[in-house]
């Protein structure tokens, strides 16, 4: 019995050494956590990165976002998972300058929340990949006036980076292409201009009766910062220099100028963000040619082919729009240095050599400068080498991005004289 | 001794046991415990659907255009039979509401009944999405902000098109030159005025195809291909043109479903030619025997219905906010109309998919070796002028269409007492405010034992109208069901009226039987074939069960209408419908 009584002793100490571990442990985890601060109060189970991406690299984001988050990626012991959010760049640009995420006011400490201010923090973008870089400098004016800071950073760790870059291409369906270069020699605004205004139509220009007037597609400025790269185009060839003001908008001649030109859109209605995308739906029924982004028009190179049988060249203007599709992280303290920190993984997983290839199937050029854009056989310009597609761009002038006053200049004169 | 040893032993043992069984049973819970506190943060499966709210609906309603509603219902039906969940175990389940585009602009500025739609065009939501900004942008005042971004819609989603085309029958065609050279908006103009016997026709402006028509008609009328501004739509010559080329219209309608409707009900010599969607062209030719209709790509260009389906992003004061489960519904519906068996099968239906991927003159395509369309048309499209002007056309075309004479007849005998003469009275207040051409003229004629004419035939300017609802208010149900007597009457005022320029119709609606009649049907038909006069339609509709379906019926044939069923629900969207005939 006395060896019966010690066993049963041992066990019950057992018993209370187990729970005591227990609670220790318990309470050092609680502790440890709770000295984080801020919005790491309570350690995540998950870490969520929204991306807010701009619509030409979405297509290819989003593929790598799925195979990011099929790797299980982690960070300090917390899983990472990407979601994305597909948003033109100038809707985000507005949607920014209006607060609509919901951006906390200034002075608003994170630490006295509310759950339901909290809540409504849960959708916020942890990054946005704009169109161009100028958006952000229009968002972080607009916060600037709003907060006092910069809420995307242009230094440091995590400052904005491009991802990958296109720029403004003339694309035309090849049968118009061809009367265009007898009649002009050339495909440029100028030429367009003169082909748009042919009272004529096509049998003016010398081409097939049944194509009625010429037809120029350019994406609607309110649905797409494409758009607004065109119009900021034509000017800079109207005037012969790549600096455009608010007074060069505003001045009579060019306005009658831009007009005409704009005259010769069939439907600013139904032209939606994805403007290469009806190009290709509707074809040369909606529009002969129009500057849109090379990867644009290489991602719908085949579905014209399949649908049209008249395949689309590709012309190079002299005065060059790029896009570079900045992966910009928002370092506000509405997400928390994790998600931040996780985001910077996403980027450099993007950045790196296998999804800089990745980006020529969809007709990018990397923005890793190691990576040409013939890297894989895959690649849209090896495919649509024939269509004029020109792995280095030919000797050309870069337009300088609008600033804010040209920007709201521009839309305003957009909405009085096209789009009412 | 052995058996106290034993038994000693045995009572060990047991002790043994039972703190093995405690000590497991608290390891075990420790266990769970701790692992909690240490080990909390990752992610199990499942657990963060456990937080999710389980109240959110993810039922979604989608208004429909009534041209795409029989292809996308049997879409909706396969999309809601593969249960689909959100994470929180909510079925998504979408229901369909079938609305004339003008219309679903109309609600979704206000407080829709519908979560998401899909319109014959993109127009409609550059009309919603105007108007919504406008409203939004006012209110915000403040000229700094960018003006981008105010939308009523969202995540908009592109799953077919289609070209408006005019479809005539391959005689026509023929005739009209088809298939040496091409056909213009033009062409059909000259023989529906040089050619008395030439029936055409194109629905209302508040669908893509009847606004197309009409957008051609202003052009040529203005002598432009493109630049329409609203001084040159409005111009008297324009006018002029346009009432010219209405005039020869046979009537106007829902839409291109009643047209083929009445087509396959009354046969090939219905309609000559009819402005419509190209998919129907095929559906027809696939579906129909006899003679082919052919596509006629117009020559001065066309439109496209382009099939958008988009989400309307409700949350304004006083509406219900969508919920984030009818997003995801709304997502996983988008997906499967864009995915391949979907897109498949829209082609079928004789739609161009949206998947690029898809070619149309391969594989099973019905485009493939069909001559009836051709799938590299059109060549050109018209000029869509900005919506400021498409509204100048919406509004001119009523003080130019045909003229309408309508007699509406009511049925106010003793079984209408109680709701059902109340809610005809609301039904034909919302017929009289359908009816907006300045050059229209309403009459009202009650029968019950007897006939009384309310109204004889007037012009509805604001006092007719205004006296027009008065006598509408006035009415009362008692007696019995003179309905042929009533019938006569207006038919009467009708001939005796004599304007052969305007659309004359008789619109008569009964919840009973014929029995207080002093003619016959028999002598209505003989008085309809043997008058001189202006030809005159009618249209026919049976309020509830108990309502005199064959006579009714038969009036509508006597009259080339059309014989319609209505009951306590929707009496007043019937009589809706019909306003659009005038």
């Amino acid at each position: 019995m006395e060896r019966t009584r010690w066993i049963f002793i041992g066990i019950l100490a057992l018993v209370v050494a187990i729970i005591g571990v227990s609670i220790g442990i318990g309470w050092l985890t609680k502790n440890n956590n709770a000295s984080a601060g801020g919005l790491e109060l309570e350690r995540p189970q998950a870490i969520t990165v929204r991306v807010l991406t701009a619509l030409p690299v979405e297509p290819w984001v989003r593929s790598a976002a799925e195979q990011f988050n099929a790797s299980n990626p982690m960070l300090e012991g917390v899983p990472i998972q990407v979601e994305i959010l597909a948003m033109d760049g100038l809707t985000a640009l507005g949607r920014w300058d209006r607060n609509e995420f919901g951006a906390l006011e200034a002075g608003v400490d994170v630490a006295n929340l509310t759950s339901a201010q909290e809540a409504a923090l849960d959708d916020f973008p942890t990054v946005w990949i704009p169109d161009s870089r100028y958006l952000v400098e229009l968002a972080n004016a607009s916060y600037k006036e709003r907060l006092g800071r910069d809420v995307f950073l242009t230094d440091g760790q995590y400052r904005a980076r491009p991802i990958a870059i296109s720029l403004f291409t003339w694309g035309i369906y090849e049968s118009r292409a061809k009367v265009l270069e007898a009649k002009y020699g050339e495909v440029s605004w100028r030429t367009i201009h003169d082909a748009a205004i042919a009272k004529g139509g096509w049998p003016e220009l010398g081409g097939d009766g049944g194509w009625g007037y010429f037809k120029l597609v350019v994406p609607n400025p309110n649905k797409n910062a494409g758009g607004l790269a065109a119009m900021v185009a034509a000017a800079g060839e109207y005037y012969g220099r790549t600096d455009i003001g608010v007074a060069d908008f505003t001045d009579p001649a060019f306005q009658t100028w831009l007009k005409e030109l704009m005259g010769s859109v069939t439907d600013f209605s139904s032209a939606s963000a994805y403007t290469a995308e009806d190009f290709a739906l509707f074809g040369y029924s909606v529009g002969d040619g129009g500057q849109l982004l090379e990867s644009d028009l290489l991602q719908n190179m085949q579905g014209i082919l399949n649908r049209w049988d008249d395949p689309l060249k590709l012309y190079y203007p002299r005065y060059v729009t790029w896009f570079e599709f900045p992966f910009t992280i928002w370092v506000g303290p509405e997400t928390s240095a994790l998600e931040k920190n996780a985001a910077l993984e996403f980027q450099k997983f993007l950045l790196a050599e296998e999804q800089q290839k990745a980006a020529l199937v969809y007709g990018l050029r990397p923005a890793n400068p190691n990576v040409p854009v013939d890297a894989i056989p895959e690649s849209l310009f090896v495919k649509w080498s024939d269509r004029g597609v020109e792995p280095v761009v030919p000797r050309s002038d870069a337009m300088r991005n609008p600033d804010r006053d040209v920007l709201l200049a521009l839309l305003r004169w957009f909405e009085l004289n096209v789009a009412n | 001794m052995s058996e106290r040893r034993s038994a000693a032993n045995y009572q060990t043992w047991i002790i043994i046991g039972l703190a093995l069984l405690i000590v497991a049973c608290l390891c075990v819970g420790v266990v769970v415990w701790a692992g909690d506190a240490l080990f909390g943060a990752l992610p199990l499966p499942g657990r963060d659907e456990v937080k999710l709210p389980r109240s959110a609906t993810a039922d979604l309603t989608v208004a429909v255009s009534p041209g795409m509603a029989p292809t996308l219902n049997k879409l909706v039906e396969t999309f809601n039979a593969r249960g689909l969940k959100t994470p929180d175990n909510t079925p998504m389940v979408v229901r369909t509401l079938t609305l004339v585009p003008e219309e679903m602009v109309a609600q979704s500025l206000g407080q829709p009944a519908f979560q998401a739609l899909a319109p014959d065009s993109s127009l409609w939501l550059s009309q919603i999405d105007r108007q919504w900004a406008a409203a939004q942008g006012a209110a915000e005042g403040d000229e700094s902000v960018i003006p981008i971004g105010y939308r009523r819609f969202s995540n908009p989603v592109r799953y077919a098109v289609s070209p408006v085309v005019i479809a005539a029958w391959e005689s026509v065609a023929r005739e009209l030159g088809w298939p040496e050279r091409a056909v213009g908006w033009q062409d059909i103009q000259n023989k529906a005025t040089a050619d008395p016997n030439f029936k055409w026709n194109h629905p209302s402006t508040g669908h893509a195809s009847g606004l197309l028509a009409t957008l051609a008609e202003f052009y040529a009328g203005a002598g432009l291909t493109r630049g329409l501004t609203p001084e040159a739509a409005t111009a008297q010559a324009t006018l002029d043109y346009v009432r010219a080329v209405e005039a020869t219209v046979r009537f106007y309608g829902e839409g291109e479903d009643a047209i083929v409707s009445r087509l396959a009900g009354e046969g090939r010599g219905f309609l000559d030619a009819f402005v419509t969607q190209e998919q129907l062209v095929i559906h027809w030719n696939q579906t129909q025997s006899g003679e082919r209709l052919i596509a006629l790509y117009p020559a001065e260009g066309t439109l496209w219905a382009d099939h958008p389906l988009a989400l309307l992003e409700l949350g304004a004061p006083g509406e219900t906010p969508l919920s984030d489960n009818q997003r995801r519904t709304y997502r996983a519906l988008a997906d499967y109309l864009t995915s391949p068996e979907a897109q498949q099968a829209l082609l079928a239906a004789g739609y161009r998919p949206a998947d690029m991927t898809l070619q149309l003159d391969a594989g099973n395509s019905p485009f493939l070796q069909n001559d009836a369309v051709d799938w590299r048309q059109p060549q050109t499209t018209l000029q869509i002028p900005d919506d400021s002007v498409v509204a100048v056309v919406q509004n001119v075309w009523w003080y130019t269409k045909r003229p309408t004479n309508v007699f509406l007849v009511v049925d106010t005998s003793g079984s209408m007492q109680g709701n059902k003469i109340d809610l005809t009275k609301l039904a034909l207040h919302a017929f009289i405010d359908q009816i907006r051409g300045d050059r229209d003229q309403l009459g009202l004629i009650a029968f019950s034992t007897g006939v009384s004419v309310l109204r004889s035939m007037q012009p509805l300017d604001e006092a007719g109208r205004e006296d027009m609802h008065n006598a509408v208010n006035r009415m009362s149900a008692e007696g019995n069901t003179a309905l042929i007597d009533g019938v006569w009457e207006a038919y009467r005022l009708l001939q005796a009226q004599g304007d052969t320029e305007a659309i004359n119709a008789i619109v008569v609606m009964t919840d009973g039987q014929e029995n207080n009649s002093a003619h016959r049907m028999s002598e209505l038909k003989e008085q309809w074939g043997a008058a001189q006069g202006p030809s005159v339609v009618i249209f026919t509709i049976a309020f509830g069960s108990n309502a005199d379906e064959d006579v009714l019926r038969t009036m509508a044939e006597i009259g080339g209408g059309q014989y319609r069923r209505a009951d306590e629900t929707d009496i007043e969207e019937l009589y809706k419908i019909i306003s659009t005939y005038f």
